[in-house]
């Protein structure tokens, strides 16, 4: 099959009454998927577009933080912290 | 031909003759559903099984040492928790057929999109040179000259995904995850008492000594190796390489709690492995430490098994995170980016990969190159991003828009999954605090 080299697809023209049809992925013909790019970016309300906001803030303050702890673990402020 | 093989096999199969296509004709239909699921399996075993990676091994055994089996029913908290999280990212990817990074840019913006992409370049990167660090220690332990057998590793690691073929890495990928089932037999080989095991499975209980500076971080650090943000980035890219199908999403939800379940198990081994070095009165630096003391009493079969253990886990963890960072870039910078490309085709996304995988290995060979606060780095980066990249997730997989009726979470997806983010945030804000104040837990 597959996944451990068992299966052994075969080129396959019909199909008989009552018989099913086990296809790859990556041997299927491309599915149509929705377009994402087409739609662009997402409608959101106040109250959601407010929260990124802030978690936008907090990510950056975190960021930072964590920076300057590292760089004092480092030693780069003139002093082995912990 | 019935409704069921209509729905597998697209336009072509719609008719009673197909266009020429291959694949597999079968007359019973649990032979179908056997071998749809296995050409569907792969990327949620894979996803899964890469986080038990060099970082995990350290941590679960870390665990089994210090706490035996007490924080075992941690483990069974997270697998629906894994399973909820990467069961949207199967939707996701399934219903749009993109990554993850492509979708927080198209639908979040420019900021998020960069912010996202740097922040998962950068947990990754310092990830890497973890999983390296651990190849170099578990060599050394086995008398291979580090500078010598990294690079092998590394080379190996780029020949994994030059072939050009999904299918040829999907299948040396899970042959690697299965080979973690040894765990299974070095937990069995230990002796562990099974009464002690369920008990502390089922039965959530905080151990001896109450809830201290050194339990609450292990505690953070397992729950952070689990659910890692490259995860989510990884599956989506994955199954949306694999191309798979809107008729493949049971499988592919099948896949990803077969991947969850397996993993949990082959964690809780490890934790047992960490319990025996415990009950031995062994205490180690590392795993490799570990399978070194631990061979005096469960022979050398044990210690070259853990230590192989851990290579296997790096070389996973190595493969799954640097295709994830490589299929971000490419997805972001708009670049072709698919195994199924040869290099020729998709040069920026393999370069990628390979500037990842060669730069972590570099670093790990530098002399006295600070791998301490490297480790340190990846906790805390990885606590920090968690949080916010689920909550991209939930806001995604609630847009009607981008996903129809059929795809969004319903009611009871989104009271789960705001549970699990609420609870993720907690425990990301302890361990901000705990980097700002170190002293504010007891200390062990």
């Amino acid at each position: 099959m597959s996944v451990m080299g068992l299966f052994r697809p075969t080129v396959i023209r019909d199909v008989p009454e009552n018989h099913f049809v086990v296809i790859h992925p990556l041997d299927d013909v491309p599915e149509q998927k929705i377009d994402a790019s087409a739609l662009g970016p997402m409608p959101m309300t106040a109250s959601v577009r407010l929260s990124l906001l802030a978690l936008r803030g907090y990510l950056v303050l975190m960021m930072l933080l964590v920076f300057y702890h590292v760089m004092d673990l480092a030693g780069a402020f003139g002093h082995h912290a912990h | 031909m019935t409704d069921e093989v209509l729905s597998i096999s697209t336009a072509g199969a719609a008719q009673a003759t197909l266009p020429p296509v291959r694949g597999r004709v079968v007359r019973k239909k649990w032979l179908y559903s056997v071998l749809t699921f296995l050409t569907v399996f792969g990327p949620g075993l894979i996803v899964m099984e890469a986080d038990n990676d060099a970082g995990a091994v350290s941590t679960y055994v870390q665990a089994g040492a210090q706490y035996g089996t007490r924080l075992l029913w941690i483990l069974l908290l997270l697998l629906p928790v894994t399973y909820f999280i990467q069961e949207m990212v199967v939707r996701l990817g399934i219903a749009t057929g993109k990554g993850h990074a492509a979708m927080i840019y198209q639908r979040f913006g420019r900021w998020w999109g960069m912010f996202s992409l740097v922040d998962l370049q950068l947990v990754n990167f310092l990830t890497l040179v973890t999983e390296f660090a651990a190849i170099s220690l578990a060599l050394s332990h086995m008398n291979i000259a580090p500078r010598v057998g990294v690079p092998l590793a590394a080379v190996a690691l780029i020949v994994m995904v030059l072939s050009g073929s999904y299918r040829r890495w999907e299948r040396v990928t899970v042959f690697l995850c299965l080979l973690d089932l040894a765990w299974v037999a070095i937990a069995l080989k230990v002796r562990p008492s099974f009464g002690e095991i369920v008990h502390n499975t089922i039965v959530p209980g905080i151990p001896r000594g109450g809830v201290t500076a050194s339990l609450m971080f292990l505690v953070i650090a397992i729950v952070g190796t689990t659910i890692a943000p490259w995860q989510l980035f990884f599956q989506q890219s994955c199954i949306a390489d694999k191309r798979l199908r809107f008729s493949d999403v049971k499988w592919a939800r099948l896949d990803t709690l077969l991947g969850a379940v397996f993993t949990i198990i082959v964690a809780g081994c490890m934790m047992l492995a960490g319990n025996a070095a415990r009950m031995h009165g062994i205490s180690f630096f590392d795993p490799a430490q570990m399978a070194n003391d631990l061979h005096v009493f469960s022979g050398e079969a044990v210690r070259s098994a853990i230590l192989l253990l851990m290579i296997n886990a790096a070389v996973l963890g190595t493969t799954a995170i640097s295709l994830s960072s490589a299929w971000a870039y490419g997805e972001v910078k708009g670049w072709p980016h698919s195994l199924e490309m040869p290099f020729r085709k998709a040069p920026g996304f393999y370069v990628t990969y390979v500037v990842c995988v060669g730069l972590a290995a570099a670093i790990v060979l530098i002399p006295r190159a600070p791998l301490q606060l490297i480790i340190l780095g990846v906790q805390v980066l990885a606590g920090i991003m968690l949080p916010s990249a689920i909550i991209f997730l939930q806001l995604l997989l609630n847009d009607k828009e981008l996903l129809g009726e059929q795809y969004v979470n319903k009611r009871w997806n989104n009271r789960v999954n705001w549970t699990i983010i609420i609870v993720l945030f907690i425990l990301s804000l302890i361990l901000a605090a705990q980097v700002a104040a170190p002293n504010l837990f007891p200390g062990s």
